[in-house]
C-alpha cells in the first residue's frame, strides 16, 4: 500500500505547484496599461493571427513612441500579454478566462476570426471586460446583446454584397446566376448569408451552394460543377487557405467565369503568390491603402503601408490595419474616459466617433462599426506580370475601372 | 485500508476546497476533471480490453451537442436559436437554465451509450489496427456531418445558453467546476466498482487472448459492447459539461475534436500507465500541468515541447508512470520479489 504514499506526495506537489504559480498582474502597473490578447500563432489561422499580432504591435510601438496614453494627467504606455489560442475556440475561451482571472487583465484585444471571437465574447462579457476586436465580423456577434464588445470592422454579411449588386447592375438590372462555395466556419457562413440576402433582393438565382471543409486544400468538385453550369458569378470564401486554393485550382482547371468574388485575397498575398493567375479576382476588403482616411499616428493608408512594410517585410493586409486601428480606439477611449474604471471605459468606447487611417469608427448598439463601408478591389496585372490590387468599388475611392467579364483562359 | 480512506478523504477535501483556495484556476481545474474522466474511460477499452479506440471523441462531442440542444430546445425553438444571423436573443431564467442543463446531461449520457451499443455491435468485430482505424474515421465523420446540420448551427457553431445572473461573478466557474468534479468522482467510483468484479477479468481476458476467452465460453462481443457503452456514458457526460463550460460549440474544433481531445485521452492514459485504475488519473494530471506550463513558457512552441514529452514518454516510460513505479518499487504494489530469482534471471539474459 506504499503506492498510496507516492500518490499523496504527488497530490500535495500539485497543490504546491498551483499555489506558487499564482502570478497576479494588475491591469495598470506603474506607467503601463496591460492589454490581453489570445492570438492564433499556430493552427489553421496562424498566418492571419500573425497579421493581427503585427498590427497590434505596430500600433503599440507607434502610440508609445508618440507620447503614450494620457489619463488623469499621467502618461501611460501600452503593453500586451499574448497567448497562442492554436486557432481553437475551446482554447481561446480558456485563455480569455486565464488572462482575466490569472493575469488580472482588465481590457482585452480581440483574437483572429469570428469563431474565436464568439468563444471569447461570453467570457469578457461575464467579467465586464471591455474588448475591442478587429477580426470578428460574424453578424451573430452583434445580435447577442453584448455590452462590452466593440468591433472596428464592418459585419461579414456585407463583405460581398456589393459584388453581387455590381454584377446585377452590369447585367442590365436582371438577376444573375450565382455559384458559391464557403468554408464551414462562422465567418464564411455569414458571408454566405449576405449573398443569400443580396440574391433575394436582386432576384438572382443560386445554382451551386457548396460547403468546403475547414482544412481546405481542394475544391475541384465545386469547380467541376462550375465548369459544367457556367454561372455568372463565382463566390468563394474560406479565409486565406480558401483564397489560395480557389486561385490555384481555377488556374489549373482553366475555369472560365465572368466574375470571381472572394475574401482574404490580400491576406493570402494572392497577387504575389499566384501572379497573373490571380488576375481579375474581385476581393472584399475592410481597408485598402489608397483610401483617403487620416489620423495623427499613422498619417494615412499609404504611410501605414510603407511603415508596416519597412517593419515587417511585407505589405499590410487589412487584417493588420484593422488590428492597429483597435489600439487607436482604445487610446482614444481611455483618454476620454479619463480613468481605468471598466464601466467608464466601456461607455467611452460606446461613444467613440473618430477617424483613423483605417476608416471612420462609430459603434452601433450591438458593437459593430457602422461608419465604414467595405471596399472591393480587383487584382490587375501589367504586361510585365506585376500584379496589384486596385480599388474598383465604391466609386468614391475607385482607382481603376472594373474589368468585366473576365477574359476567357483561352484568350489570356 | 486506513491509508486508503485517508487518501480518498484528502483528495475529496482538496477537490472541494480547490476552487476557493485557487479561485483563479477554476477553469483549468474543471478541464483537468474532464481530462481525467476521458482518460479513465479510454482506459476501459485501450487499457483493460486492449482495443485502442480513437472513437470515444464521438461520444464526447455527441454529449456536448445533445446537452446544449436539450437545454435550449426545452424552452425555445432550437432552429431560431442557432439560426445563422441569430437575430433573436433568448434568455434563460435561472430555473430554466439549471433544469435544462440537468435534463441535457441525462440525455448527453444516455444517448451516446445507446449509440455506442449500436456502433459497437457493428464494428467491435474488428480487431487490432483495423478497429483503431475504423474508430478514427468515426470522429472525423461525425465532425464533418455535424458541421452540415443547420439546426445545431452547422459551420456557424452553437453558442450554449449563457449562465444566468445568480450569485457572484464566480458562480459560473464554481458551478461548472463542481459539476465536473462530481462527475469525476462518479466516474471513478463506478469504474473502480466495475474493476472489482468479474467484468474486469473478462475484459483482461479479451485483451490477453480473445480467441481463448471465447473458447472458454465467454460471450466476448457482449462484454465488449457493454464496456464501450459504459465509456460512452461517461464521455457523454464529460462532453455535456465541457460544452457549457466553453460556451461555444464548433463541430470540428470543440465537439468532435479528434485531433486534440481524441489524441490527448489516449496519450494521458498511456502516460499514466494503461491498464491501471490510477494510471489515467495521474497521467491526465501530469499531462495537463505540463501542457499549461508549455503554454505559458514556450509560446508558439508548445506543441514542439509536447512532442518532445511524448518522445520521452515512449522511450523512457513505455509502461507509463504507474508501470515505471511498479518496476522500480514492485514491493509497493504488493508484488513479492525473490532477489535470488531476479538475479538469476538477469544473469540468464
Amino acid at each position: 500500500m506504499k503506492i498510496k504514499n507516492i500518490i499523496i506526495t504527488f497530490v500535495s506537489a500539485i497543490a504546491i505547484l498551483f499555489s506558487t504559480s499564482v502570478v497576479s498582474l494588475a491591469k495598470v502597473v506603474g506607467d503601463k496599461i496591460i492589454l490581453g490578447a489570445a492570438i492564433s500563432l499556430t493552427g489553421k489561422y496562424s498566418s492571419n493571427g500573425v497579421h493581427t499580432q503585427n498590427g497590434y504591435n505596430m500600433a503599440v510601438d507607434r502610440i508609445n513612441s508618440m507620447g503614450g496614453v494620457k489619463v488623469g494627467g499621467k502618461t501611460y504606455m501600452f503593453d500586451i500579454i499574448y497567448y497562442d489560442d492554436e486557432s481553437n475556440p475551446k482554447r481561446a475561451a480558456q485563455l480569455a478566462e486565464r488572462l482575466i482571472s490569472q493575469d488580472g487583465v482588465e481590457f482585452m484585444l480581440g483574437p483572429y476570426s469570428s469563431g474565436l471571437t464568439k468563444a471569447i465574447a461570453p467570457v469578457t462579457e461575464k467579467y465586464g471586460v471591455p474588448m475591442v476586436e478587429a477580426n470578428g465580423a460574424s453578424r451573430s456577434l452583434f445580435t447577442k446583446g453584448y455590452k462590452y464588445l466593440f468591433a472596428v470592422l464592418a459585419p461579414a454579411n456585407l463583405y460581398l454584397d456589393v459584388a453581387i449588386r455590381t454584377a446585377v447592375e452590369l447585367n442590365g438590372g436582371k438577376g444573375v446566376r450565382i455559384a458559391q462555395a464557403f468554408e464551414q466556419d462562422a465567418f464564411s457562413q455569414d458571408v454566405r448569408l449576405g449573398i443569400l440576402d443580396a440574391a433575394k433582393e436582386t432576384g438572382s438565382k443560386i445554382i451551386i451552394d457548396d460547403k468546403l471543409p475547414k482544412e481546405l486544400n481542394d475544391m475541384a468538385a465545386t469547380l467541376a460543377k462550375v465548369k459544367a453550369t457556367k454561372p455568372d458569378v463565382l463566390v468563394v470564401s474560406g479565409h486565406t487557405k480558401g483564397a489560395l486554393t480557389a486561385i490555384r485550382q481555377i488556374a489549373e482547371m482553366k475555369v472560365d467565369v465572368p466574375m470571381l468574388a472572394m475574401t482574404h485575397c490580400d491576406a493570402a498575398k494572392l497577387s504575389k503568390q499566384h501572379g497573373a493567375n490571380s488576375q481579375y479576382a474581385l476581393c472584399a476588403s475592410q481597408w485598402h491603402k489608397t483610401l483617403t482616411y487620416k489620423d495623427d499616428f499613422f498619417t494615412d493608408g499609404m504611410t501605414y503601408d510603407a511603415d508596416f512594410t519597412k517593419e515587417f517585410g511585407y505589405a499590410p493586409p487589412y487584417q493588420a490595419a484593422e488590428s492597429s486601428a483597435a489600439l487607436l480606439v482604445f487610446k482614444d477611449a481611455f483618454e476620454r474616459a479619463g480613468s481605468f474604471d471598466q464601466k467608464k471605459v466601456r461607455d467611452a468606447l460606446a461613444a467613440t466617433n473618430m477617424q483613423t487611417f483605417y476608416g471612420n469608427i462609430k459603434f452601433a448598439e450591438g458593437g459593430q462599426n457602422v461608419d465604414k463601408p467595405m471596399v472591393l478591389f480587383q487584382v490587375m496585372c501589367d504586361d510585365a506580370g506585376k500584379c496589384e490590387n486596385k480599388v474598383v468599388a465604391p466609386l468614391k475611392w475607385a482607382s481603376a475601372e472594373l474589368i468585366h467579364p473576365i477574359p476567357k483562359w483561352s484568350e489570356r | 485500508m486506513n491509508k486508503n480512506i485517508i487518501l480518498y478523504a484528502a483528495i475529496l477535501i482538496f477537490g472541494v476546497a480547490a476552487p476557493f483556495v485557487f479561485p483563479a484556476f477554476k477553469v483549468q481545474l474543471s478541464i483537468l476533471c474532464i481530462l481525467i474522466i476521458l482518460a479513465i474511460t479510454w482506459n476501459v477499452q485501450g487499457g483493460e480490453m486492449g482495443y485502442n479506440t480513437f472513437g470515444n471523441i464521438l461520444f464526447y462531442g455527441l454529449g456536448m451537442y445533445l446537452c446544449a440542444s436539450v437545454q435550449v430546445g426545452m424552452f425555445f425553438p432550437l432552429a431560431e436559436w442557432t439560426e445563422g444571423g441569430g437575430e433573436k436573443t433568448f434568455v434563460h431564467t435561472p430555473a430554466q437554465f439549471f433544469q435544462g442543463f440537468a435534463v441535457g446531461l441525462a440525455v448527453a449520457a444516455i444517448v451516446p451509450a445507446i449509440v455506442a451499443g449500436l456502433i459497437g455491435y457493428s464494428i467491435l468485430g474488428l480487431r487490432g489496427h483495423y478497429f483503431a482505424i475504423c474508430t478514427l474515421g468515426l470522429g472525423v465523420a461525425a465532425g464533418e456531418i455535424s458541421g452540415g446540420i443547420e439546426i445545431i448551427g452547422a459551420g456557424q457553431g452553437f453558442t450554449t445558453p449563457p449562465f444566468p445572473k445568480v450569485g457572484s461573478l464566480e458562480a459560473r466557474g464554481e458551478f461548472f467546476y463542481f459539476c465536473s468534479f462530481a462527475v469525476l468522482i462518479f466516474t471513478f467510483l463506478a469504474v473502480k466498482a466495475i474493476y472489482s468484479t468479474r467484468f474486469k477479468l473478462v475484459l483482461n481476458a479479451i485483451r490477453d487472448n480473445e480467441d481463448k476467452a471465447e473458447a472458454m465460453g465467454i460471450q466476448t462481443m457482449k462484454y465488449k459492447i457493454i464496456g464501450w457503452m459504459i465509456s460512452a456514458f461517461f464521455c457523454g457526460l464529460a462532453g455535456g459539461i465541457m460544452g457549457g463550460l466553453v460556451g461555444y460549440i464548433d463541430s470540428t474544433d470543440v465537439a468532435f475534436d479528434g485531433r486534440e481531445m481524441g489524441v490527448f485521452m489516449v496519450l494521458m492514459a498511456i502516460l499514466g500507465g494503461k491498464g491501471t485504475l490510477w494510471g489515467p488519473v495521474i497521467g491526465a494530471t501530469v499531462f495537463h500541468i505540463f501542457k499549461e506550463g508549455f503554454w505559458t513558457f514556450f509560446l508558439g512552441w508548445q506543441y514542439v515541447a509536447l512532442g518532445v514529452l511524448i518522445v520521452v514518454i515512449v522511450i523512457y516510460f513505455p509502461e507509463g508512470i504507474m508501470g515505471w513505479l511498479r518496476e522500480k518499487y514492485p514491493e509497493r504494489f504488493g508484488e513479492v520479489v525473490d532477489e535470488a530469482d531476479r538475479k538469476a534471471q538477469v544473469e540468464l539474459k
